[in-house]
């Protein structure tokens, strides 16, 4: 059961800070005395019974039930088996935002001068500054290059595949950085493996093209046209990949058109090969 | 250009005017008080009216047929909330429905209370509002400047996409392009709000992609933050005896926008959804679904005693609280078609803030209401189970 609590712990310190976003355990745990002072403050000092339980004691309530060992117990046992990923959404329920800003507005609202409530206001906005972090500092925010939110390179690449191919669907294979936004451009791409294979390299997925294109430092050039041709090993004409997209300098032992395919683009530093 | 600006009109059209209009036939809902029928609220109902309709009728497609699905969904989905948007229209111009409508109720059906509050604020309030609003609108920019990378995007973008592009209903592999029977897709399947974009971007004619990566964020941020601010209204509301503190709304409306501007603390915050994946049901569960339940019960703590004072049995106590109780039922029904976890998660913090109103108001009569409320989350977490067990396709194939 302790380990449980540790287990929750962990996930409740990694949701006020640090989970995915490399933030320092002060302003987690910074955080999480904020929220926390805040909502004991409600509970102790607003006078209207509701909000006082509803933001105040609610909270607190719902947090202590989030450490319970058998919460989360049963969370993994009846809705995300087998090891409760999103248990942190329980997180979710409590209205963090609310309870902080109530308590700062209610602080205000009890401050008799002016200049009080001035000086209350302006340390909040730096005490959320400083025990937060701006979304858009986020390594995963990018400049748009397009209405479409995905790299420009991908779509020249996808445009690329299209006018070589015409109409109609084909398959064809991508280095991972691409597999993530081929088919948010175009549906008229199929694709032999994508981020299912890629993010969950760790749970042991076995994909052919995946092995012979993405695993080796130097790509055996034979061992990946077997495989973009009879990615399934019995023949099936749907999923072989006409095309095969390669990012320039990426290490292969043999030139790709002496095998019979011909480079029909080079885009944004990606070589398009198709297979006839 | 005149291509992306009729694309606008469209948008326009199906994101803001048909919601309204549907928001304005169905109005008679809330409760007829010019601070709670205003056109914000009537906007709210109507758009989680024509997420329900999208509900009821996109499901069904999904499950019982088999080719086409998507097209024969947007022809039913589009026709009936047209009709039902033209009757709106009707009603609200006056045309429709005005016999029984004295002259108190038609100020109330238009009432622009922001307006009349904006006239009666002091010059400081007024600027704090003009902070929250720059506030709000810099993060609109920013979420067309940025571009956020999600791998979740591989799947529920291109579930919309395809939709759009193929007419297919989650029967086809997102990441891959093979087709998949929809057992297959169980766990987000139920979750339609990937249709409803791939909706929207099919009759305004926008790529799935742009309309969930450009203009969701623009239709979702301020929603979210009119939600917040309808809490704020609620929390500062004036008191009987005449001392209010109302100035202080936008003052907490500022904290709010800098507490989500600034959430950038783990990648789990419900700031880091709304402003990083805007348009996945998960985000629209959490920075919308959830807090529109707590204003919701804060809305029913605020009538406790109004409900008290009724005299008439329960017919007359039903005219006042029934307004939030139906309201729940329609955004219990978008939770479930936000995420599947939605349709209970949503559904225990609703009967924990129940048992909370319960104790508050020694009122029984809120259990009723609770249960009815959560009929939609029963069947929901039915047809989920069957179709997990895939009993679905053993049954209507």
């Amino acid at each position: 059961m302790y380990g449980i609590f540790r287990e929750c712990w962990v996930t409740l310190r990694q949701y006020f800070g640090g989970y995915g976003e490399p933030l320092d355990n002060f302003r987690a745990y910074l955080y999480i005395i904020i929220f926390l002072a805040a909502a004991i403050y409600i509970a102790v000092r607003e006078r209207n019974a509701a909000r006082r339980v509803l933001l105040g004691f609610t909270p607190l309530v719902m947090i202590a039930g989030f450490l319970f060992p058998l919460t989360k117990w049963a969370y993994v046992s009846k809705i995300d088996p087998p090891v409760g990923e999103t248990y942190y959404r329980i997180l979710w329920l409590v209205p963090v935002y609310v309870v902080i800003a109530y308590a700062v507005c209610l602080l205000i609202s009890r401050a008799k001068r002016y200049t009080f409530k001035t000086i209350i206001a302006v340390a909040t906005v730096f005490v959320i500054a400083l025990s937060g972090s701006l979304i858009y500092t986020n390594m995963y925010m990018t400049k748009a290059e397009n209405m479409y939110h995905i790299p420009q390179y991908a779509i020249n690449i996808c445009d690329a595949i299209k006018d070589a191919n015409g109409e109609g669907q084909v398959v064809a294979a991508f280095p991972t950085e691409l597999v993530y936004f081929v088919r948010q451009y175009t549906t008229d791409i199929k694709m032999p493996y994508g981020r299912d294979y890629t993010d969950w390299t760790q749970e042991g997925y076995f994909h052919p093209v995946y092995e012979a294109m993405e695993k080796p430092e130097v790509i055996n050039a034979k061992e990946l046209v077997a495989a973009t041709r009879d990615p399934e090993g019995n023949g099936n004409a749907d999923v072989r990949c006409k095309y095969i997209v390669l990012k320039e300098g990426r290490k292969i032992d043999t030139d790709l058109t002496t095998l019979g395919l011909k480079l029909v683009a080079t885009v944004d530093g990606y070589k398009i090969y198709e297979d006839k | 250009m005149l291509q992306i600006a009729w694309s606008v009109v469209r948008l326009i059209f199906w994101m803001v005017a048909v919601p309204f209009f549907i928001g304005q036939l169905f109005n008679f809902i809330l409760p007829n008080d010019k601070k709670r029928r205003t056109f914000g609220i009537t906007y709210l109902l109507g758009l989680l009216i024509y997420f329900a309709v999208f509900e009821v009728i996109s499901i069904p497609c999904m499950i019982l047929i088999k080719y086409d699905a998507f097209k024969y969904c947007t022809w039913i989905y589009g026709v009936i909330c047209v009709v039902l948007a033209v009757l709106g229209a009707c009603r609200y111009f006056g045309f429709l429905f005005t016999e029984k409508e004295d002259e108190e109720a038609r100020k109330i059906k238009t009432s622009l209370d922001y307006v009349s509050d904006l006239k009666s604020m002091k010059i400081d309030t007024k600027i704090y509002f003009g902070i929250f609003i720059a506030l709000v609108f810099l993060q609109m920019v920013m979420s067309l400047v940025y571009a956020p990378f999600d791998g979740d995007d591989a799947y529920y973008v291109v579930q919309s996409l395809q939709a759009q592009q193929l007419d297919v209903m989650n029967t086809v592999n997102p990441y891959l392009g093979r087709s998949n029977l929809l057992s297959h897709e169980y766990r987000h399947a139920l979750a339609v709000i990937t249709m409803w974009i791939g909706f929207v971007a099919k009759v305004s004619g926008v790529h799935a992609t742009i309309v969930a990566h450009s203009v969701m964020p623009l239709f979702v941020i301020p929603l979210v933050y009119f939600v917040y601010y309808q809490i704020a209204k609620v929390l500062f509301k004036d008191k009987k005896d005449g001392t209010g503190r109302k100035e202080l709304v936008p003052v907490f409306m500022i904290f709010i926008t800098l507490l989500m501007m600034f959430g950038n603390v783990s990648i789990n915050t419900p700031a880091t959804f709304l402003l990083m994946r805007t348009w996945q049901g998960k985000t629209l569960f959490c920075s919308l679904g959830l807090p529109m339940i707590l204003w919701i019960f804060l809305l029913m703590f605020e009538d406790v005693e109004k409900v008290r004072e009724v005299q008439g049995g329960l017919k007359e106590t039903a005219k006042v609280a029934a307004p939030w109780w139906i309201m729940l039922t329609l955004v219990n029904m978008f939770s479930g078609m936000c995420t599947a976890l939605g349709a209970g998660i949503g559904a225990a913090f609703a009967a924990l803030l129940t048992l909370i109103l319960l104790i508050v108001s020694k009122r029984k009569t809120v259990v009723l209401g609770a249960a009815v409320s959560v009929i939609p989350n029963i069947v929901y977490v039915g047809i989920y189970l069957l179709l997990q067990r895939g009993l679905l396709h053993t049954i209507f194939n």
